[in-house]
């Protein structure tokens, strides 16, 4: 990226990094934050607002523990860069509330999947302003564009594979409307797709052939939310996110044990938050890792097998089992604190 | 298509899968059409065919049954020559009676099961010139931990032989293939299970009924041999009852291995929350899963595992060893290694406790098993069928 950055000064490009993986860094591979900071040195990456865990907490009936994560993720990444203001909530997931929150924490964008049913006969190329909202602005995801490269890549049943830079760079051209999003797992490059499969070659020439449209230039979210006047409304009353065919909540609770195991996490809050004990505190948000309620999916279909994918459990059973185990004991570790 | 299928038992003499495979394999190629002469050893009592298309022939009398126990003494020796004595008169009664009524009208396919019926099969290939379906639902090295070299010579000749070899499991295959069978002609098919004979049961028993308002009942169903897993089943019962004693764990099935277990129960102190029921017969084997809170079936080495299936249609959660043919298929049982035991008991501890995981693991079950029909597995026989011929 830095190679990119360096060799084209129109380039920008935007991450999203939990505080937890920057812990995780720091301590297995304190390489990766450095060029991190690298990158963020060269003035044209931007690194989103999110919550300093991978969590669910704006699904909490309370939002303060939400605001809290917020806040400390702002923190976390002020070490190295200026937080940006446009928001991003764990998976994508936005709605109206969700945007009505990030407005009140002074953000001027909130990323969201640009899905069909939000938008109907709209593009997801335009900003929008949100029911309820004053001045927020909300960036669409365009999945189209960028599952092209997320998912379909390497796809040989894929009638445009291969995809190469300059095709891909002819579709972004030949787009409306004022910008278009394009976001993706950073294991796009590498792990879904490996080196073999020509990803990494394909985003070496990707600036290089953008910049051969006149009419396309490179953008941070935040410069969009900046410049780029709403078009029109959205309105969005459900929790929509980018996880699973459903595009919404169900996959870390679509089923019994997960609300059973997220209920209990949310439960126990209050006491630990009365201990006034950072460790357990800790303990307590890292519990509420998207990844844990993942784990627990028992869709059927595709998506069981995404979910299997990532998971290091045998069973969505095993999962709940082992997590509620975990769970369990740390309640009683906090009930036993509170006794004495 | 007139199929001539070898056989060792039908109901009500059975004795495991074996006997279950026939029955719901043949009734599912009656019903698309295939006639299936089936034969057997003479029972004893008269067996009416139970569907149109299939014709029972019994063939010579024996009153072994290979895989229970059938000595009082459980010696080795007598199993051998008893058993061997009876398999080989079932083959030459079987050679004479298929060729017999191959004259009626010529067989298109033989389907032979197991060792059990395989030099049958071999022999009666070569004199009627027709091609020979061969499946393994288990193996000598899956029976035992030494295995014997007569039987292995048999399977390695059905191996060699048959045009086309079934496997019910990959691992059954892998298995297959350790007997010398090129890899080319297996063909992985899996059983079924009947989901409406399970899930429409009630538990009539009024003191089980009472039972279970008071303590939560482990269940395991099966031949007690090494193989099955009893062993381990008993250690992880020590273990979920120092954390939980209101269980009841009840061991369903007989074999050899019995008075070792008694006695591990005495010398675990566990020997009041165990219940040994003995050999539970047919009729009663659809009831039991109902008595049941959670179904563990801990095979150190299990070819498929049907009964991991018909506890799904019980509706009962399941945990299974990792060592079994089933585990390939099924993503709504819990699967440990045979040898974990605390790993076993953690599991059964958790189901008991979190009504939510049980009742999460029923209604996934439930969906699931209605995907593993006889019908599945017949069709996909009858395509092992055609090939065969084809290759013929």
């Amino acid at each position: 990226m830095l190679e990119l950055l360096e060799k084209h000064p129109e380039f920008k490009i935007s991450y999203s990094l939990t505080g937890v993986f920057m812990e995780q860094c720091r301590q297995f591979a304190p390489e990766v934050l450095e060029s991190f900071s690298a990158l963020a040195a060269t003035g044209r990456v931007e690194f989103l607002s999110e919550t300093y865990y991978h969590s669910l907490s704006y699904l909490f009936s309370d939002k303060d523990e939400f605001i809290e994560q917020v806040k400390l993720h702002s923190e976390a990444i002020s070490k190295f860069a200026t937080p940006s203001s446009v928001f991003r909530n764990t998976e994508a997931m936005f709605s109206n509330d969700i945007a009505y929150l990030a407005e009140r924490l002074g953000y001027t964008g909130i990323l969201a999947e640009g899905l069909d049913h939000i938008l109907g006969w709209r593009s997801p190329t335009y900003l929008y302003s949100v029911k309820g909202c004053q001045k927020i602005k909300a960036l669409l995801r365009h999945y189209r564009l960028s599952d092209d490269v997320g998912y379909r890549f390497s796809a040989k049943w894929w009638s445009e594979h291969p995809l190469t830079s300059d095709k891909y760079a002819r579709w972004l051209a030949a787009l409306g409307g004022d910008c278009v999003n394009i976001f993706m797992d950073y294991e796009t490059f590498g792990e879904h797709h490996w080196v073999d499969t020509g990803i990494f070659e394909f985003l070496r020439h990707l600036p290089g052939e953008v910049s051969k449209h006149p009419h396309l230039a490179f953008a941070t979210p935040s410069e969009l939310a900046a410049k780029i006047p709403c078009r029109d409304e959205i309105d969005v009353p459900q929790v929509t996110s980018w996880a699973d065919m459903e595009r919404d909540t169900s996959a870390w609770l679509g089923n019994e044990m997960q609300r059973n195991a997220f209920s209990l996490v949310e439960s126990i809050g209050e006491k630990v938050k009365q201990q006034k004990d950072g460790k357990l505190l800790r303990t307590w948000r890292m519990l509420q890792n998207s990844d844990h309620f993942y784990y627990m999916c028992t869709k059927s279909l595709s998506d069981q097998d995404v979910h299997n994918y990532f998971s290091p459990y045998d069973s969505p059973f095993d999962a709940y089992i082992n997590y509620m185990n975990i769970l369990q004991d740390f309640e009683a570790k906090v009930s036993e604190d509170e006794r004495n | 298509m007139r199929v001539a299928m070898l056989g060792w038992e039908f109901p009500p003499f059975m004795s495991g899968g074996l006997g279950v495979h026939c029955y719901e394999l043949s009734r599912a190629l009656c019903r698309m059409g295939v006639e299936i002469d089936f034969f057997m050893p003479i029972s004893g009592k008269k067996i009416e065919p139970p569907f149109p298309g299939l014709r029972i022939i019994e063939v010579a009398k024996t009153s072994l049954r290979p895989y229970l126990s059938f000595s009082k003494s459980g010696q080795n020796a007598d199993y051998g020559k008893n058993l061997i004595s009876a398999v080989n008169e079932y083959w030459d009664r079987c050679y004479d009676s298929v060729s017999f009524y191959s004259k009626e009208k010529p067989y298109d396919v033989l389907h032979a099961h197991d060792w059990l019926t395989s030099s049958a099969g071999v022999r009666l290939k070569s004199h009627l010139k027709v091609p020979l379906v061969q499946t393994f639902h288990s193996t000598e090295f899956d029976r035992t931990s030494w295995p014997w070299d007569y039987v292995l010579d048999i399977e390695r000749s059905a191996a060699a032989n048959a045009d086309l070899l079934i496997a019910v499991s990959s691992r059954t295959k892998s298995q297959v293939m350790r007997l010398g069978a090129d890899e080319g002609k297996i063909r992985v098919i899996y059983n079924g299970v009947d989901k409406s004979r399970f899930e429409q049961v009630k538990l009539e028993a009024r003191a089980l009924a009472e039972l279970k308002k008071k303590k939560k009942v482990v269940l395991f169903l099966g031949r007690l041999t090494e193989q099955k897993g009893p062993v381990q089943f008993l250690h992880a019962a020590k273990r979920v009852l120092e954390k939980n004693p209101d269980v009841i764990f009840v061991v369903a099935g007989k074999g050899e291995l019995l008075p070792l277990l008694i006695n591990m129960t005495l010398d675990l102190g566990i020997s009041s929350s165990v219940r040994f029921l003995g050999y539970v017969p047919d009729e009663d084997q659809q009831r039991i899963y109902k008595i049941a809170d959670v179904y563990v079936m801990p095979s150190t080495s299990e070819p498929f595992g049907i009964t991991a299936l018909e506890a799904m249609s019980s509706g009962v959660p399941v945990i299974i060893s990792k060592t079994s043919g089933v585990a390939e298929i099924v993503k709504s049982a819990i699967k440990v290694d045979f040898w974990d035991i605390n790993a076993m008991a953690t599991r059964i501890l958790a189901v008991l406790k979190h009504e939510t995981l049980a009742r999460a693991m029923v209604s996934m079950s439930c969906r699931e098993v209605s995907i593993y029909t006889w019908s599945k597995t017949a069709e996909e026989t009858l395509r092992a069928y055609q090939e065969a011929i084809a290759r013929k």
